[in-house]
């Protein structure tokens, strides 16, 4: 009796950990595609993805969206956007901002007990504040690209849902993103002829980043707009504010993302080693436990995921109009924001790692003990052991193919055909432009390597 | 963290317990997993009727064009136009999408329900829509050749219209941490070209919610 329950109880825990866990990590799925952006072939990286997600062509969406596919095609959404492939950027952007959201508001307790017990990756894929705030913000570009002001505006009140979340909900008040979306809803709104709500945006922009660039368009919709602030009185105030603005002439943006956020790489660490690490942490009973398996030196490592270095950190991108310069300036440094966001929960991570570490070895000393004394027992229980612990993935989803950082400039031309010329990072876009008296152009630039 | 405790210090017996909840929860992560078929709506009459997403669905469509334009039946503007015995032209323009879901192909999908209810009342004469596009261009420029609401004197003038028929969508697009809720506000106005004057307005609401 004793031993069909031992056989029924290994065989149950290998079925129930084999359907939970995957064959490898989210990083071991994107490792060509991320190979191929490094060595400078973006149109690989996509092919790669593609053949993950099982689709045929860029324009292609899986089947199914509710799992880990939704990063997937977060990602081939930034690398089409680096191909200038806008309307399928766009497309790829609007899919994963529905299936991440779903994602997020499925999150349940079953997601928890798979976390503790069997791998990190077991849970739903929850998005951190910031890749939430990007989607809209880098598929706000795309539609400035395509000159579709009505399309951007949507994106721009779906950010503004999405930061009133972070900041009510999430308790998160300041994200940097919100310089870089600031900055873009802002020309949204001024090029739509909404001079408040482009006022209200900017004074978000403003908030984290000096941004030069926006006085001269701040002392512009002043007059028309009944908005105050005093960042905006500030703006109002620079001196050179007024030399910059000029009536007949057209803007242009030029905005340049380049280098890669770190992703998320599996990490082994010897149990002693962790157990330093949270130290303060770890709850009385399970130090007990994972002292004892210290002590033991059998089955002693702990997976967890970490940070990979980022890239693209010492770069200068560049912007020309017609062979004359653009002063960018660092909107955002995402690689800053990834780092910020682990750094808040490494140690819940290396916590739930030791937890699972105690719960295979409690599981296979239930089994030797069901079993007796016997070599059956013994083998069942390190069988146990080892497949669980092989079946431990640790956690790496994340959107990986973000840009590290983002810097944009912004510049008013005479009116009439120009030749808009991005680079970084030894990639370079050149994009003719026609633009009218009050007119407007965007150009982009996503150098991902 | 409790879950790992109570396993260590539970008598080896009792394992039952535990592969109790493992495999309700395998049962849990698994239900749901399904070959797909395609199904015909004439076959299943209820295939309309469930929600997909939070954007804009045919019912939804159907609730609110209907709410608006029973309401343009009864109105003194239809009463004038019905005096006219079908000669006054009417231009439809563009609805705009002032909402936080990418709705446009719903929008065109109302623009052409209203205007074929038009054409279909027989009390106006509806200026085609293709005509109306080459007007804007070229008033708006090829490059940007949207509907610019400032400039519908221009356009009625150039198309000989008397009215148009034009709306907007608005939400109020809520999110907490498990549910968000869009409602829906949908606006539709008859203006008199030639003064300006809005001669019929009325709206309808829809709320749609993922939860």
């Amino acid at each position: 009796m004793k031993r069909h329950r031992l056989l029924f109880g290994g065989a149950l825990l290998f079925v129930v950990a084999s359907t939970l866990t995957g064959c490898g990590g989210h990083e071991l799925r994107t490792i060509q595609a991320r190979s191929a952006l490094d060595a400078g072939q973006p149109r690989q990286a996509i092919e790669h993805i593609n053949h993950q997600l099982g689709v045929d062509g860029d324009k292609d969406l899986p089947s199914d969206l509710t799992g880990d596919n939704a990063l997937l095609v977060l990602d081939r959404g930034t690398v089409q956007q680096s191909l200038t492939q806008f309307k399928l950027s766009e497309q790829d952007f609007q899919a994963s901002d529905k299936a991440i959201d779903m994602l997020d508001l499925a999150h349940n307790a079953g997601d928890s007990i798979g976390e503790y017990m069997f791998s990190g990756s077991s849970s739903r894929y929850v998005a951190p504040p910031y890749e939430k705030l990007l989607i809209n913000t880098l598929n706000m570009i795309n539609y400035l690209e395509t000159g579709d002001l009505s399309g951007a505006k949507v994106e721009a009140r779906r950010l503004a849902v999405i930061q009133r979340y972070i900041r009510d909900e999430l308790k998160e008040a300041n994200n940097s993103i919100l310089g870089l979306g600031g900055f873009l809803a802002g020309f949204v709104y001024e090029k739509s002829g909404d001079a408040d709500e482009a006022l209200r945006w900017y004074d978000d922009a403003l908030s984290f980043a000096g941004y030069g660039a926006l006085s001269a368009a701040v002392r512009e919709l002043a007059p028309r707009a009944g908005y105050k602030s005093p960042r905006i009185a500030k703006a109002l105030a620079e001196e050179d504010a007024a030399a910059a603005a000029s009536d007949d002439g057209a803007d242009v943006i030029c905005v340049v993302g380049y280098g890669r956020v770190p992703h998320k790489i599996p990490k082994r660490i010897p149990i002693g080693l962790a157990l330093t690490l949270v130290a303060d942490a770890i709850e009385p009973t399970n130090r007990r436990a994972a002292d004892r398996l210290a002590a033991k030196g059998l089955v002693t490592w702990i997976n967890y995921p970490t940070l990979a270095p980022d890239q693209g950190g010492y770069s200068v991108p560049t912007c020309t109009v017609d062979g004359k310069s653009i002063p960018m300036t660092e909107a955002v440094n995402v690689s800053a924001e990834v780092t910020a966001q682990w750094r808040k929960i490494e140690g819940k991570i290396i916590l739930s790692a030791i937890t699972r570490l105690v719960t295979r070895y409690a599981v296979g000393e239930g089994i030797e003990k069901v079993g007796g004394k016997g070599p059956l027992a013994l083998l069942a229980s390190l069988g146990t052991q080892a497949t669980l612990t092989a079946l431990d993935t640790p956690d790496t989803r994340s959107w990986e193919t973000l840009p590290a950082r983002v810097a944009i400039g912004r510049v008013r031309i005479a009116a009439g055909k120009h030749t808009v010329a991005a680079a970084a990072r030894g990639v370079t876009r050149t994009q003719s432009i026609d633009v009218k008296r009050g007119g407007w152009a965007t150009v982009s630039l996503q150098a991902l390597r | 963290m409790l879950a790992a405790h109570l396993v260590v210090e539970r008598d080896p017996m009792s394992l039952r317990t535990p592969l109790a909840a493992f495999t309700l929860g395998f049962f849990a992560f698994t239900s749901g997993c399904g070959r797909k078929e395609y199904v015909r709506g004439s076959q299943q009459p209820g295939i309309d009727s469930a929600a997909m997403s939070t954007g804009l669905d045919k019912q939804d469509i159907q609730q609110m064009l209907q709410e608006n334009l029973n309401n343009l039946r009864m109105s003194p503007v239809m009463d004038t136009w019905r005096k006219g015995g079908g000669k006054t032209m009417v231009a439809v323009f563009p609805f705009s999408n002032e909402t936080t879901e990418h709705i446009e192909s719903q929008l065109a999908a109302i623009l052409s329900e209203a205007e074929t209810w038009l054409v279909e009342s027989n009390a106006v004469t509806v200026v085609a829509r293709d005509r109306q596009n080459q007007i804007i261009a070229d008033i708006e420029g090829s490059r940007n050749a949207v509907f610019n609401p400032a400039h519908v004197a221009q356009y009625g003038k150039q198309l000989g219209a008397q009215y148009f028929l034009t709306g907007k969508v608005q939400t109020s697009d809520e999110r907490t941490e498990d549910a968000r809720r869009v409602q829906y506000f949908f606006f539709m106005q008859v203006i008199e070209i030639e003064t300006g004057a809005i001669r019929w307005q009325h709206k309808a609401y829809v709320t749609k919610m993922v939860r």
